[in-house]
């Protein structure tokens, strides 16, 4: 973070929007860290004085001391010209109320993170009721991308866009991998449906042209269809296991999302609670699940519960130094796949050079969220992203956008667009089928298009435009 | 310490001390003065120094308040002596150490000049003297926020360290955009003033020098009697934009934001007219003898404290010769000073109205040993760290004080000339009483005491603490001694 803002971002020209984050937990200081690079003008409410003072020193943002469900608050907060409120507090009636006042009083849209299991159910119920924009539950999406990563054991990342329809893998490339030594364009031939996005060598991000020639230790992204997955990771080189059991540490709100998913794909679970009265929650919760109540650090009950036979380990613990010292010792014990869960953002140079694998971070799926709604909010009213994800320590994006009007974009081949460099349009969704573009394909109304590109801030299709 | 963003930092305001000086060439030029000449070489070598020292950004672009602090200390320094320099080179302020207490007294908006013949300066460097107070009233680094682009939270650093006030807040989320408005309402009321003066039938050249004087709340003026013979319509306009800019610009912010509740409910504003009400009213009738009618004596007494209170420092009169009382009140003036966020000196009358409160409450708990009671400043809570800074401030402030009168009177003027010549410049006023009075000036003074003012003017303007930080021995060693772990960090 610098003082000197960033020439390359796109959204330098657009009108920066007024937000308003109620909440400076960690979601909350990802979001304002983010949202600030955005160009936005930001105003953050929370009731301790001390992380106010905090983030206004680091970032570029207003900071207003009290509760952020109150009228008078709001109102200080500037409610009435703000585009966007999100509610990021501990507790979730607290953003729904915070969300539900501000929507009374402004004409502002709204974002809460609802992470109770007794309300996920009901989200939907309850965002089109009280009229918010979204809501979202880090912890869900979290055990979401775990089960993803789950499903394809060998990848190192799974993301999905086009409702599913379409999946980005990332993996590493091994010593002994047969593509080793070949170029993009003679192994995207050889495999069929897959088109390679983003490639990560040597500390940088790049998007790869047809003759790039794949070295070992590379981290290669690529996007597949929906059910082509497996297959594509075999043709590469990478076969991929089927997870049956999975040891989850840790019964919090992301290991029960998570037990129901697996349980629901037939993978047996195993979750292992120190608190009594949690694991009776558990248990009756989760009925086919096995709950264990003990000390999930504890390597002799890991053994004892089978921890070197087990096909995937996924700590889920509150704390970021046991889960990552439980995936080490994991790595160490037994084959199985491990997805670390990461909450803060601390130290983040030490844990990438720990090779830890799959990491998730709940926080950075909820802020990447919020993010392309922001944007999309701040682009023309008939254009929308989807989906937004952020890639290699932010240095790559991949976007979604959902084409709403004709523009400069549509009807044309793409071979005749000029388009940006380090840009890559990897597919079109066209009424539910997969297009990976050929020169003579175009983008047409209705198409939702994923973009991968090393420049950030795209807010807008024509963005891709030179 | 991150060496190679103070650098940069520095360099930048060398850039902007270079362009600056665009003003007063033009004016050379106006005038066929061949002090031009000394204020293009001196512009451009600055301008040049400071693109050279810019040319690369660096790649470590972190500061903390520790680095606010000292990139603010040694950017005042450094802008009062190149400033300096043309005065040397035209010849008009030969001496060194005079012309740079002549220009930190111009940057720092003090006033106190050197000069025994104003009227013999040219209007080149006139122009440049005035100017200084434009510049130095908002602060230069501020100016430096509106308008360079930068991004990133760590730079309220820089605002935090040269505006005044015990706490420094944003008006809008962005802290280029707060810097903006802050320059906007600023340049807003200069203009109107300088309008207003020409209409009122002032040369046009005398009118920008006392709006840039009045602006800044600086005080140099082109004439010898600084405001004594200008006439009374001009007077009163010159004494009403005094006070008009010794406001906290809040409260302008406030009224163009349309929010005038939140306007007049700011008790320090509130205050600060109170106090010019009732001084204007015991002075006065304190002085009416001396005067020949009583408006003339109103408008003696309202442009004294007007002129006292935000610290600018002109006289229309000379104030040296009014009854014990008027003078004391004048003194007392002197140390109140102006609003916090306004472009006046002084101790703040925000800061005086904490520190009464605290008396009060001090004194309420001799009577109710066990009560809790919150100070509150307009309607809200003061926190604690606010209540024990603005404590460390008046000790320090005491203490800088003392020093200084000690120092100055080492070579032996009287007490009221060292007293009141260390007020007037400590608190950015310019004119004290006796030998640096009004209708003197501070050549008198040994380059010692020069010296010793000139530094105090600095303390002054930032408000001690950036000044005192440059000093502390640690920040000291981490400037002199360059740690190799400082590139490595990124």
């Amino acid at each position: 973070m610098g003082i000197f803002s960033k020439d390359n971002s796109a959204s330098t020209d657009a009108d920066p929007l007024h937000i308003i984050i109620v909440g400076c937990g960690k979601v909350g200081h990802t979001l304002i860290a983010q949202l600030s690079r955005e160009g936005d003008d930001i105003t953050i409410i929370d009731e301790s004085e001390q992380k106010i003072s905090d983030i206004t020193n680091q970032y570029d943002v207003m900071g207003i001391v009290g509760n952020g469900a109150s009228y008078s608050v709001q109102k200080e907060a500037g409610i009435d010209d703000t585009d966007l409120l999100v509610a990021v507090t501990d507790s979730d009636e607290l953003n729904l109320l915070c969300c539900t006042i501000a929507t009374r009083i402004g004409k502002c849209s709204a974002i809460a993170r609802v992470r109770n299991p007794e309300y996920s159910t009901e989200i939907n119920y309850l965002r089109d009721r009280l009229g918010l924009a979204m809501i979202i539950n880090p912890e869900m999406e979290a055990a979401m991308e775990v089960a993803r990563i789950l499903y394809l054991p060998s990848a190192l990342e799974v993301n999905t866009f086009a409702h599913g329809e379409a999946q980005m893998i990332k993996f590493r490339v091994k010593e002994d991998s047969r593509i080793v030594g070949k170029a993009v364009h003679t192994v995207a031939r050889e495999s069929r449906n897959v088109l390679f996005t983003t490639v990560f060598h040597d500390g940088r991000a790049y998007i790869p042209n047809g003759d790039y020639i794949f070295s070992p230790g590379d981290t290669v992204s690529f996007v597949t269809s929906r059910h082509n997955g497996k297959n594509a990771l075999k043709s590469l080189g990478v076969p991929t296991a089927n997870v049956r059991d999975c040891m989850i540490i840790g019964g919090g709100k992301a290991a029960y999302y998570l037990a129901a998913q697996l349980i629901r794909e037939s993978i047996s679970v195993k979750i292992i609670e120190r608190d009594q009265k949690r694991c009776e929650q558990l248990s009756s919760l989760l009925p086919n699940a096995i709950i264990i109540n003990g000390d999930g650090t504890s390597a002799d009950l890991l053994k004892e519960e089978g921890i070197e036979t087990v096909d995937a380990f996924v700590p889920l613990t509150g704390i970021d130094e046991e889960n990552i010292l439980l995936t080490l010792h994991a790595k160490r014990v037994s084959e199985a796949k491990v997805v670390t869960k990461i909450n803060r953002f601390a130290f983040q140079d030490v844990i990438d050079s720990l090779d830890l694998g799959s990491v998730v971070y709940p926080r950075i799926i909820t802020s990447e969220a919020i993010i392309a709604y922001a944007r999309a909010k701040r682009a023309s009213m008939d254009s929308n992203i989807e989906t937004l994800y952020h890639m290699y320590n932010d240095t790559v994006e991949a976007i979604e956008f959902r084409i709403g009007a004709p523009s400069a974009v549509t009807g044309v081949p793409l071979k005749d667009l000029k388009l940006r460099g380090h840009l890559m349009v990897s597919f079109i969704s066209r009424d539910g089928t997969i297009i990976f573009p050929k020169g003579d394909d175009t983008i047409e109304v209705g198409d939702t298009v994923m973009i991968v590109t090393t420049h950030t801030g795209f807010s807008d299709i024509v963005d891709i435009l030179a | 310490m991150n060496q190679s963003i103070i650098k940069y930092i520095l360099g930048k305001v060398l850039e902007i001390v270079g362009l600056l000086m665009v003003i007063p060439m033009i004016t050379g030029i106006i005038y066929h003065e061949e002090e031009a000449f000394s204020f293009l070489f001196v512009g451009v070598l600055s301008f040049a120094i400071g693109c050279f020292t810019t040319r690369k950004k660096p790649s470590n672009t972190m500061f903390y308040l520790k680095e606010g602090c000292v990139v603010t200390s040694l950017s005042w320094i450094l802008i009062s002596v190149v400033g300096a320099i043309p005065f040397m080179l035209t010849g008009e302020i030969p001496n060194f150490i005079d012309a740079w207490f002549e220009t930190a007294s111009g940057f720092t908006t003090t006033g106190a000049s050197i000069l025994t013949d104003v009227e013999a300066i040219s209007h080149t460097s006139l122009m440049w003297r005035s100017f200084t107070h434009w510049i130095g009233g908002m602060g230069v680094l501020v100016f430096l926020l509106a308008v360079i682009p930068m991004s990133g939270g760590s730079n309220i650093n820089l605002m935090r360290a040269e505006s005044p006030g015990p706490s420094v807040g944003k008006l809008v989320p962005k802290i280029k955009s707060s810097a903006a408005i802050l320059y906007r309402i600023y340049l807003g009321m200069t203009v109107v003033q300088f309008v207003l003066l020409v209409i009122a039938r002032m040369p046009a050249f005398d009118a920008l020098c006392i709006t840039f004087g009045s602006a800044g709340t600086g005080g140099f003026g082109v004439r010898n009697d600084s405001c004594g013979s200008y006439s009374a319509l001009q007077q009163w306009i010159t004494g009403v934009f005094c006070v008009l800019f010794g406001v906290n610009f809040n409260f302008y912010y406030f009224l163009i934001a349309r929010e005038p509740k939140k306007s007049f409910r700011m008790e320090e504003v509130r205050v600060y007219f109170g106090i010019i009400g009732a001084s204007v009213i015991i002075i006065f009738f304190n002085i009416m003898g001396m005067f020949n009618n009583a408006l003339d004596a109103l408008r003696a007494a309202f442009f004294q404290v007007g002129s006292i209170i935000t610290t600018t420092g002109y006289s229309s009169v000379d104030f040296d010769l009014w009854p014990t009382l008027s003078k004391a009140i004048l003194v007392m003036l002197m140390f109140i000073g102006a609003c916090a966020g306004s472009t006046g000196g002084g101790f703040k009358v925000s800061r005086a109205i904490i520190a009464s409160k605290t008396v009060f409450k001090e004194a309420n708990s001799y009577i109710h040993p066990k009560s809790v009671k919150k100070i509150k400043m307009d309607g809200e809570v003061i926190e604690h760290d606010v209540l024990r800074s603005v404590n460390v401030y008046t000790i320090t402030y005491l203490a800088i004080f003392i020093v200084s009168v000690l120092l100055v009177s080492i070579e032996g003027k009287d007490l009221v000339t060292s007293f009141t010549s260390v007020a007037a410049t400590f608190n950015n006023i310019g004119p004290g009483l006796a030998k640096v009075g009004p209708a003197a000036n501070y050549d008198c003074l040994s380059y010692f005491s020069k010296i010793v003012l000139t530094l105090d003017m600095i303390a002054g303007r930032l408000e001690l603490f950036p000044l005192i930080i440059l000093f502390h021995p640690a920040v000291l060693k981490e400037i002199f001694i360059r740690k190799k772990c400082s590139q490595r960090a990124s």
